[in-house]
Parts: C-alpha cells; structure tokens; sequence
C-alpha cells in the first residue's frame, strides 16, 4: 500500500478526536449520522453514547438538575432514535441518568442536612415494570410521569415527590457553586462509566480460566470481541478445543475467523470450523456453548448475533451449558418486545450476490442481524461482575438503573 | 458562493473547553467533491419541468440527499454544487436544510458552494468552468446529483494516488459495480449499454463505447491499439456509479477539447481514443460489492427504489430516517412513519407509507411508495407505484406501475395503466380510464413550460392537465448520430420496454419494424456508399459500425480527390505535402490499412484513366500508367510505403486488386481498355519493384479477382503479364488462393 494512505471517511475515533473543537450539537450530530450510517458499529456504539452524554454534560448550559437530566435524556433519546436496534444506548443514558440523580440526592443531603430520602434503587425491580414503548412515555427528568404503564400509575405519588425534582425548586446564591461541583461529580461518574464499558471485556476474559477447564470443547458461535478475548484469555492457561461455527455465507478461499483461529493456534489450543448445519453433529462432543450477548433483558432473554440459538438449542437437547457473555452495561431493563423492528435488518448482499440478477428479482432477502433468544436456553451469564444466574438479573438491573429510568422509554414518541 | 468557516469558528469559541483543549490537527488536504446537479437532458420529463430533478423524492427523500449523505459518510469537507435549471430551487433546498446549509454548523462539510454558469448547456461546460475557477487544489470526487450508492471510497481514493504517484498520467478512476452474469435489473434498465474495453491486471480503461438497441448495427468497433495490449477485457455487465475520482488534469482535459458535452459518450471516451495524444490513463476501479447507481431516468428511478425496498442499499434504506424529521419504522415487509394510517381491512405489502399517508379500507397496495399526506381511498389497488406527497387516489380507482407526482387527484374508478407519468397537480376525472397507447405523460405545462390547454378526452369533464408532447427539436439529447434513432427515447418512459414503446412516432417506425429495419438500413447503406465510392465496400459494410464506416467514407472521397489533385498538378513536382495530406486524413478518420490501400488504388488509377483519355492527351495505356506513377518524386515510394504497406505477397495481391477494382468501376473507359490500362499499370509497377511478382501471381489466382464479368474482362488483358511472369521466373508459383478478407 502507498505511504500516504489516509482515510478519509469518518470514524467514531475521529469524532472522539474532534469533540472537544467542534461545537456540541455538530458533535452529535456526527455521532447520529455515524450511527444512521452503521459507521459505529457494536461494542463501540456504548462507549460513544457515553462519551457524548460527558459532552452534553460538560458542555451544555443547565442551571439545575432537571435540565441537565431533560438534556441528558433528549440527546439519547436522539441517539436512540438514530439506532433504534441498539439497546445499549438507552442503558447507557439510564446508567448516566441514574449517576446524575445520585450526585444530586448527595449534593442536597450535604447541603440541606435534611429531607430524607427514599433510596428509589431499593425498589423492587421486577421484570413486571417494563418499558413497553407506549404512545405517551414518561418525560424522565421532568418528574411528570406520562406513561400509563401499570407500574407507573401506581408509583405516581412516590415519582412526584422524588428528591430529583426537589432540587430544581430554590436556586439560591450557592446554587451555581452547587451545580459547578454536581458538574464536576457527574463528569467523573461518566468517566467510571466509560471505564466499566471499556474494561468490560477484560474482566469478563478474567473468569475464563474458572469457565473452562482443560480438555474442554467449546462450541463458539459466531464469535463476537467479547468472546474472542474470553477464548484467546482461556487459551493461555488452559488447554482445550474450540469449535468455530460461522452460519454466514463464506467467501471463497476466505477461512472465517482467521485472525481468532491464528492466535489459538499460535497459544496452542486445536480451533475446528464448523458449517452451522453440521452444528447438531459435534454437539455430544461440545462440554460448553459460548455466546456474545448484544443486550440482555430484564427477563433473562438475550439478543444474540443471528444463528446463535440454534446453537444454544441445539446445546439444551443434548444438555450442555450455555454460557451468555455480557457486560453489565448491556442489561437492558426492559422486557423484550414484540415489536420486529427492534432486531435490524442487515443488508440482503450478505446471502445473494446483487449480481445474481434473476435471484435478486425474484426473491426476498431478509437478513436479520440479531436475534432474541430466550432465558430457558441460557445457563450462566456471565459479567464483568462474574457469573451471574438468571435470578439475580433483576437485582443487578435495580443496581445499576433508577427506577425513574427504568421505564425511560427511547423510542419514538 | 458562501462558505461556512466563519460561523464554525464563532460555535467552537462559546462552548467551554475541558482540560484538554487540543487544536484538531489540520488536516493536509481536504477531500473535495463536485456535485453535478443537472444533467442537462430530459429523461424526467414532465416532472423536471416544474422542478429540478435532484430534488424528485427517491423513496420519499430527494434524490440528492443520498449523494450528500454518500458524499459525508465518506468524509468529504469541501463540495461544490453545480445546478443547471432550477438552480434557485436547489440553492434554496440546501439553504434551507439543517443539515446541509452551510450557515447551520451541523453540516459535515466544512464549505458548501454553488456556482451558477448562466449559459452552460452541457455538463461539459461546468467542468471547463470549474477549470477556470482554480477551486480544486487536489484530488476530488466528482458525482452525479442522483447518486445513490454506499460504496466505501477511502481503499479506492488510497489506489486512485498509489497510481498516480507511479504515473503522473493515471489521472482519473472511474467507479463501476459488475452485475454479473445474469444482468439485474439496475443492468437491464439502461437502454443504452456502455462497453468498457479494460485490461483486468491492472483496471487500466482502453476503450468506451455506448451501444443501444435503437443503433443500426450491432457492432463495437474495437481500436487498433487495444490490441496492443497484452490482455484485455470487453465488459457489458458494468453498472456506472456515476462515481469517478479525478486528478485536476481532467479538468484540463476537458478545457482543451471545448466541445466535449457528456462526461462519458464524449470526454471519456474521446481520452480514451485519443490516448497517444494526451497520454493520460484512466482506470476502472470495477467492484463486486456494494451498491452504486445513478437514478438518470425514470427506469433506473423505479429500480432502485426497488432496490432500497429489498435492502440492497444498506444504509440508505427508509428506517435509517437519513432525512431530519423522518421517523419510518419497519416492520413485516412495510415502512410505516409516524400517523400513517392503514384501514384494518386493507392490505398492504411491501411498501413505504409517509407521514400520515391515509389508506382506507378494502384497498390493495403492493411495491409502492407512498408519499406523505397521501389519501388513498377504499378499495384502491396500487401496484409497483410511486404516489408522491400530497397526492389523492379517490375510492375504487387503480393504479399500476406509475409515478403519480405531488398534489395529482386521481378520480373515483379511474384507471391508470402501466407505465402512466401524472405530473403534479394534474386531476384525473371520475371513471376516467386512461389509454395505454400512447403511455399517459399527463402534465400542466407543456415542454415550453406554457400552462397546457386542457384535453377533456384524455382527463375527462373535471380533469386538469394534456398529454405531454416532446419538444420538436432534439438538440439537447446526447444522441450525435444523425442516421440512428435517439436512444433517449428508450429512457423516457418508467418501462423498459422495445416492444411497447410508442411514446414518438419515429420510435413506432423503427421500432415496429425492428427487424426489416436492419436489412433496410444495410441497403440504404450500401447505396450510400457506392455512391461516394463508385465501388462497392461490401466487406465494410459487413463489419463497421455505420458511423465508423461512414466517416470511411469520408476519409476515402477526401483522400482519393487529395491525392488526383496532387498527380494532376503541373506546377509542383513534389508529392511530400500531398502524402502528408493523405497521413492528416488518416489519422483524423482512424482509417484502416486497407481503406488507404483502395484510396492510393483509385487515385492512381483514376489519374492514369485520366491521361488515356482525349482532353488529356490520349496517352497510350503504359505511358499513361508510367505518367501517372512516376511523374512526380515520391510517388512511387508513397505507393510502396502505403498503398502497398509491406512486403508480403497478400499485400502486394491486395493492391493488385485494389487496382484491378479500381479500374472497374471508372467510368467512361471500356473494360478492354480498362484491363490493358491495368496490365500496363502492373507492369510498371513491377518494373518498379513496388510489385513482386509473387503479388502479382497470387493475385492473378485469387477468386476474388474474377467475381464478376468486368472484373474477368480486365483481369483478362493482364495474362500476357503473367504468363510473362511465370516464364521469367521458372518457379512453382501455385500458391493458395487467399481467403482472408481483412488481411491488415
């Protein structure tokens, strides 16, 4: 390749890159462009609504809480709406959302000294308060509940009297000192919670060894990063086999996951490729499914790269354990809907070629990227917070998101 | 022309700097793109009428915000729009936009600029008017209004400079997806079929052409020099993006041939053509993955709306709302946006349906675009239509494979066939059943842009609108070849279709009669030719293309009136500045060896008739045939060195011949004294050493030298040469009679 290769078309690195020279709404609008475009893509697309929602937060004018937390969730609302499949970003909105109302709550009990306050993340959060996307969802940070949604008319009162719209009320003389510091805590918060995304991956990767035991065969499905690094990580200390499947149409003379099968081989672990359809085959033999989780649901259902659930049902008839993969951040308190339009659509060239002219006539290429598998297939999660069963999804849920942003509803009015 | 660096500057000061604070490197040189908003012909008529065709919603979303969008995904920074008509219109649409205006600092480019040309007239003017302008400082994309494509450019802009910093002269990449063996439709729907003639190890372009059906001949003359090249390939399944990345050499290219119109019929392939002269390289960056296509007429229109439906246009699919505001969502095989109502008994299948579009109940809609604000009514069926915003469809009506424009009111029970354009604001009366023939182009305004007179039997009592007539004149349709039928017409109309088409009525003529036609066109083309030639070329005629072959024609009336006057000429004695002549010609007409070989043929021959005859003194057949060959210096070796052309016994027969042929058809001079006039014209060519006599043998054997009684009548005197011949030379002359036709 010629020395002055450059590359001209935008990246999500480059508009990290150009955050802080370009004003914020060109920033987001970039990533909302990035992201309608499928220039972001993945594992990325969390780390970037963080990064933004830091901006919006650093950068924006807000005098009190409220507005901070009405801009925070317009602008995810937004890029929400640029991806609507990604589930991530709403969880990273309710996670930042969250952060703010805890700084807050801080910020006025050391001020005030008084007004106690009931700790909303005590509430339950069963999977029963999903967040259906109705006609009239709640404004979140407005502290007007609009949504109809049986769990919310019910905590009405409590939502109404939440110490987040309290603090919006009396702006006094240290109010801008107080929103300075808020401004400050919040900023570091996100910076946590960036961390956590980034470093995700890596502590799930940290559990490998205790997941796989020498000896082992691994079915691997369509492996995503997360599992890449979980089996590269594996394979230094242990030795043991991997099945690679792949349900893609391959490309001649083009091994699917080279790069992946390359480092195993090189730490001295047999990979073996499998077509999907010789998936059920090698099942007696497999101790373990491994699957990359792209978002997992309140009710232990997972959203999976598409073809993962033949594997794990394939994995259940022969009763051998699946294992999910995903960070805490890809917990998404909603239930799964039945809305289709939450699993994208890719693009039809995948599976037949555009210059098969008479196929391209005459056939209907749906080629759905993800797929929903659910909780009955899927033994272990497994975290960044280690493994986890499906009952302690919902305590873990209630952890990390208010339940104000609970049923913070991204999609379209 | 405005910029928008100004107010950026401003929008970064207000907002609060984090620590960091560091200046964004300065980036060498920005991408820059031109954007070709007009193409200057009247493939969407009548809709371009009223409005500039970048702006005809594709899918709901004007055409020219998939360019855009395609232009900023690939991280261009500077774009110049170049408009044609409706220019005001396209501004104000940019202006307007909060995503493109280049006040509002959301836009991903750093400058927009328009540039007005008032008296432009062809895409061919811009570019010389951007070469002028000195606004592109490196390389640069230049697209097409109506590209819609999601062909990632970085690896092609990174091989387009590895090229050019090997050769200085690589100085344009032109982008082209195969469509493989089985054309797809985007293939299909040309009408006119580009060839591109490319060498497959290095991409480098050789040769384009442009066939259609409509040509007369079905033939792709092939140059010279392309069979210079080691290896090459002739490609018909390219579909052009409409994409090409250029160094600003093309632009002087372009300024240096100020007659060039088309970025493709003319400048490339007059490039290529003229590729010795300029020296430039032009490469075809040909890809077998993703999407690339130009929406130029109403057919490629229709296909990839249907290929935005099937997906194949990745992102650029209605769910990615690349427009602000839009809010599609797809689900089960439809794309439905906010408050769009669909009747529950109605059925609705693979389709788009804008903003608050309202279908009632009991109506059909399949492969349609529905625009937003429609109303549809009960018991509607619309298939493989585009119903643009705002329009109505009144209760039972039916639409088929249509594009019914903004505001158009179809009236109860009407019936709109296959293929019927309904421009905008056009009002179709109630049980008004429109003809299929000719396909309805109903529009307000006729081709002057007057308001039209209103045909109360095409729209019915209360309708609005008439059939659309073409204008008269034809001047600013690409087709240059007088003697073929516009292949414009082909792209017109929504169908593709050569059986059907009867949108003029010279296309019904040579349409109907496809076939006879051929066979016609030969004959007229044959009469042509021996007229100009008094003798017949049948063998060019069978394997030219007529305007090639045309242009032969030319070269050989020119050449043989050039060279007569020469000979003729008592004053000067020097042959040179007639060979030079001859050579200019040559070259202008790209004529083949053998074509030169009949013209030195019948110019000698007609100048040594000429001195048999009485005004000019009534030579004696070999002084005249000596006279005629050697009363001027150099003329003998100009025979040598093109007439003859070598020194193989075939060239020498082929001369022989062409004499032979040449002699034939002089009028005024008997065949007697024709083939002694030959014999001596032979001899003394021999005597010469311009002819072996091996030629001269192999002619004497050849069929083809006593195809007819004249030809076997003069062929006749030359026996006593040759036996003459045989006895001198006690040689086995049976040599095999030649059959290859085109020897050169």
């Amino acid at each position: 390749m010629a020395p002055s290769q450059m590359s001209y078309a935008p990246t999500l690195g480059k508009l990290l890159k150009s955050l802080n020279s370009q004003p914020l709404e060109a920033s987001i609008e970039s990533l909302i462009y990035l992201l309608k475009r499928r220039q972001v893509k993945g594992d990325d697309i969390a780390n970037a609504t963080a990064h933004m929602l830091l901006q919006v937060v650093a950068k924006s004018k807000w005098q009190s809480v409220d507005q901070l937390l009405a801009k925070v969730s317009n602008t995810g609302l937004r890029l929400a709406q640029a991806a609507p499949t990604e589930l991530v970003i709403g969880n990273v909105v309710r996670r930042v959302m969250g952060l703010i109302r805890d700084e807050a709550t801080e910020e006025r009990n050391a001020d005030e000294m008084g007004d106690s306050v009931s700790d909303l993340s005590q509430l339950p959060a069963t999977p029963t308060m999903s967040s259906r996307p109705g006609p009239t969802p709640i404004r979140a940070g407005t502290g007007l509940p609009m949504s109809k949604s049986m769990f919310n008319l019910l905590c009405v009162t409590e939502t109404v009297s939440s110490p987040a719209t309290g603090t919006s009320t009396p702006m006094s003389q240290g109010a801008s000192a107080n929103m300075h510091a808020l401004r400050s805590e919040v900023i570091d918060g996100i910076e946590e919670i960036m961390d956590e995304i980034s470093q995700a991956d890596d502590q799930i990767a940290g559990f490998a060894d205790i997941q796989i035991h020498p000896g082992d065969y691994v079915l691997a499905y369509l492996p995503s990063p997360t599992v890449e690094r979980f089996l590269i990580k594996a394979a230094a200390k242990r030795r043991f086999t991997v099945f690679l499947a792949s349900g893609e149409r391959q490309k001649p003379g083009e091994a699917p996951h080279a790069a992946l099968r390359k480092k195993l081989n090189g730490l001295g672990v047999n990979t073996i490729s499998l077509a999907s359809n010789g998936l059920m085959a090698y099942m007696p033999r497999v101790n373990k499914v491994v699957i990359g989780a792209k978002a997992v649901y309140a009710n232990g259902g997972v959203s999976t790269e598409s073809g993962c659930s033949i594997a794990a049902r394939a994995a259940r008839e022969y009763s051998k354990p699946v294992i999910v993969l995903s960070g805490v951040y890809k917990f998404t308190p909603a239930d799964p809907s039945d809305d289709v339009a939450e699993f994208e659509q890719g693009d039809s060239s995948e599976f037949v070629e555009y210059a098969d002219g008479e196929a391209v006539n005459a056939l209907e290429v749906e080629n759905i990227v993800a797929e929903y598998l659910p909780a009955q297939y899927v033994d272990v999660y497994l975290t960044n917070l280690g493994p986890q069963t499906r009952d302690h999804l919902a305590t873990i849920m209630a952890d990390h998101y208010k339940s104000e942003d609970m049923g913070l509803s991204l999609h379209l009015p | 022309m405005s910029g928008k660096q100004a107010s950026k500057g401003g929008a970064a000061n207000k907002s609060k700097k984090p620590a960091k604070g560091g200046t964004e490197e300065k980036r060498e040189d920005a991408l820059q793109a031109v954007i070709l908003a007009d193409s200057f012909q009247d493939r969407f008529q009548p809709f371009a009428l009223e409005k500039p065709r970048c702006l005809l919603p594709l899918v709901n979303v004007p055409v020219i915000e998939y360019t855009l969008e395609y232009l900023a995904s690939n991280g261009v920074q500077e774009v110049f729009i170049y408009c044609g008509a409706h220019s005001e219109d396209v501004e104000n649409y940019i202006n307007d936009s909060d995503r493109w205006s280049p006040e509002s600092n959301l836009c991903p480019f750093s400058s927009v600029d328009f540039i007005r040309v008032s008296d432009a007239s062809s895409i061919g003017d811009f570019l010389r008017d951007l070469d002028k302008r000195s606004l592109i400082s490196g390389d640069f994309i230049l697209v097409h209004g109506d590209v819609v494509a999601n062909i990632p450019l970085d690896g092609i802009l990174a091989k387009h400079r590895a090229r050019r910093e090997a050769n200085r002269d690589a100085c344009m990449t032109i982008v082209l997806r195969s469509s493989g063996n089985s054309p797809h439709r985007a293939a299909k729907a040309r009408g006119i079929t580009p060839v591109f003639v490319v060498d497959p190890t290095n991409g480098r372009c050789l040769q384009y052409e442009e066939m259609h059906p409509l040509q007369k001949d079905k033939y792709v003359k092939l140059d010279d020099s392309v069979f210079d090249y080691g290896e090459f390939e002739m490609r018909t399944d390219l579909i052009d993006c409409g994409i090409d990345i250029c160094t600003p050499d093309v632009l002087a290219l372009w300024s240096e041939s100020f007659d060039y119109e088309l970025p493709r019929k003319n400048f490339l392939h007059g490039v290529l053509k003229d590729w010795e002269l300029n020296g430039k390289i032009i490469s075809a960056e040909i890809l077998d993955e993703g999407y690339g296509a130009r929406a130029s007429n109403l057919q490629m229109y229709d296909c990839i709306s249907k290929d935005m439906l099937h997906r194949w246009t990745l992102p650029y699919v209605p769910d990615s709302n690349l427009l602000h505001g839009q809010t599609y969502k797809y689900k089960r095989g439809l794309w439905i946006e906010d408050g769009a109502h669909i009747a529950k008994n109605s059925t609705v299948t693979k389709s788009v349906l804008g903003k608050t579009a309202y279908i009632d109940s009991g109506s059909t809609i399949s492969n349609s675009v529905i625009g937003r604000r429609c109303q549809i009514g009960k018991n509607v069926r619309i298939e493989d239509s585009y119903i643009w915003d705002d329009a109505v469809i009144e209760d039972g009506a039916t639409v088929l494979h249509s594009i019914i424009a903004n505001d158009a009111v179809i009236g109860k029970y009407s019936y709109i066939p296959e293929g019927s354009l309904i421009s905008y604001g056009v009002r179709i009366s109630a049980g008004q059943e429109l003809p299929s023939k000719p396909v309805p182009r109903i529009s307000l305004l006729t081709s002057e842009g007057e308001p039209a007179k209103t045909d109360m039997k095409l729209v019915g009592n209360d309708g609005k609108g008439a059939q659309y007539e073409e204008p008269e004149d034809d001047e600013d349709s690409d087709s240059e070849d007088e003697g073929d039928a516009d292949p414009a017409v082909l792209q017109s109309s929504l169908i593709y279709s050569l059986a059907g088409l009867n949108i003029s009525r010279e296309s019904i003529s040579t349409l109907a009669t496809h076939d006879s036609d051929d066979e016609l066109s030969d004959n007229e083309y044959e009469q042509f030719q021996a007229k100009a030639n008094r003798e017949r070329l049948s063998s060019f005629a069978s394997d030219d293309s007529a305007a090639a072959a045309k242009a032969l024609d030319q070269f050989h009336g020119d050449a043989v009136h050039g060279l007569v006057d020469a000979l003729r000429a008592d004053d000067n004695d020097d042959f040179d500045s007639a060979k030079l002549e001859f050579m200019g010609l040559r070259l202008a007409n790209n004529a083949s060896d053998s074509m030169m070989r009949k013209a030195v043929a019948v110019a000698f021959a007609t100048r040594a008739a000429e001195l048999m005859s009485p005004e000019n003194g009534g030579l004696e057949p070999t002084k005249a045939a000596g006279r005629a060959l050697t009363s001027k210096k150099g003329a003998v070796k100009f025979i040598t060195e093109v007439g003859v052309g070598g020194n193989k016994v075939d060239l020498h027969a082929e001369f022989a011949l062409a004499l032979q042929k040449a002699l034939a058809a002089i009028k005024g001079i008997d065949s007697a004294r024709a083939g002694t006039l030959l014999a001596a014209l032979l001899q003394q060519l021999y005597n010469l050493d311009v002819l072996e006599e091996e030629g001269i043998l192999a002619w004497w054997t050849d069929a083809r030298a006593a195809e007819n009684d004249s030809l076997s009548k003069i062929k006749e005197k030359s026996r006593v040469l040759v036996e003459w011949l045989e006895n001198a030379d006690e040689e086995d002359s049976d040599e095999e009679s030649d059959d290859d036709e085109d020897s050169d």
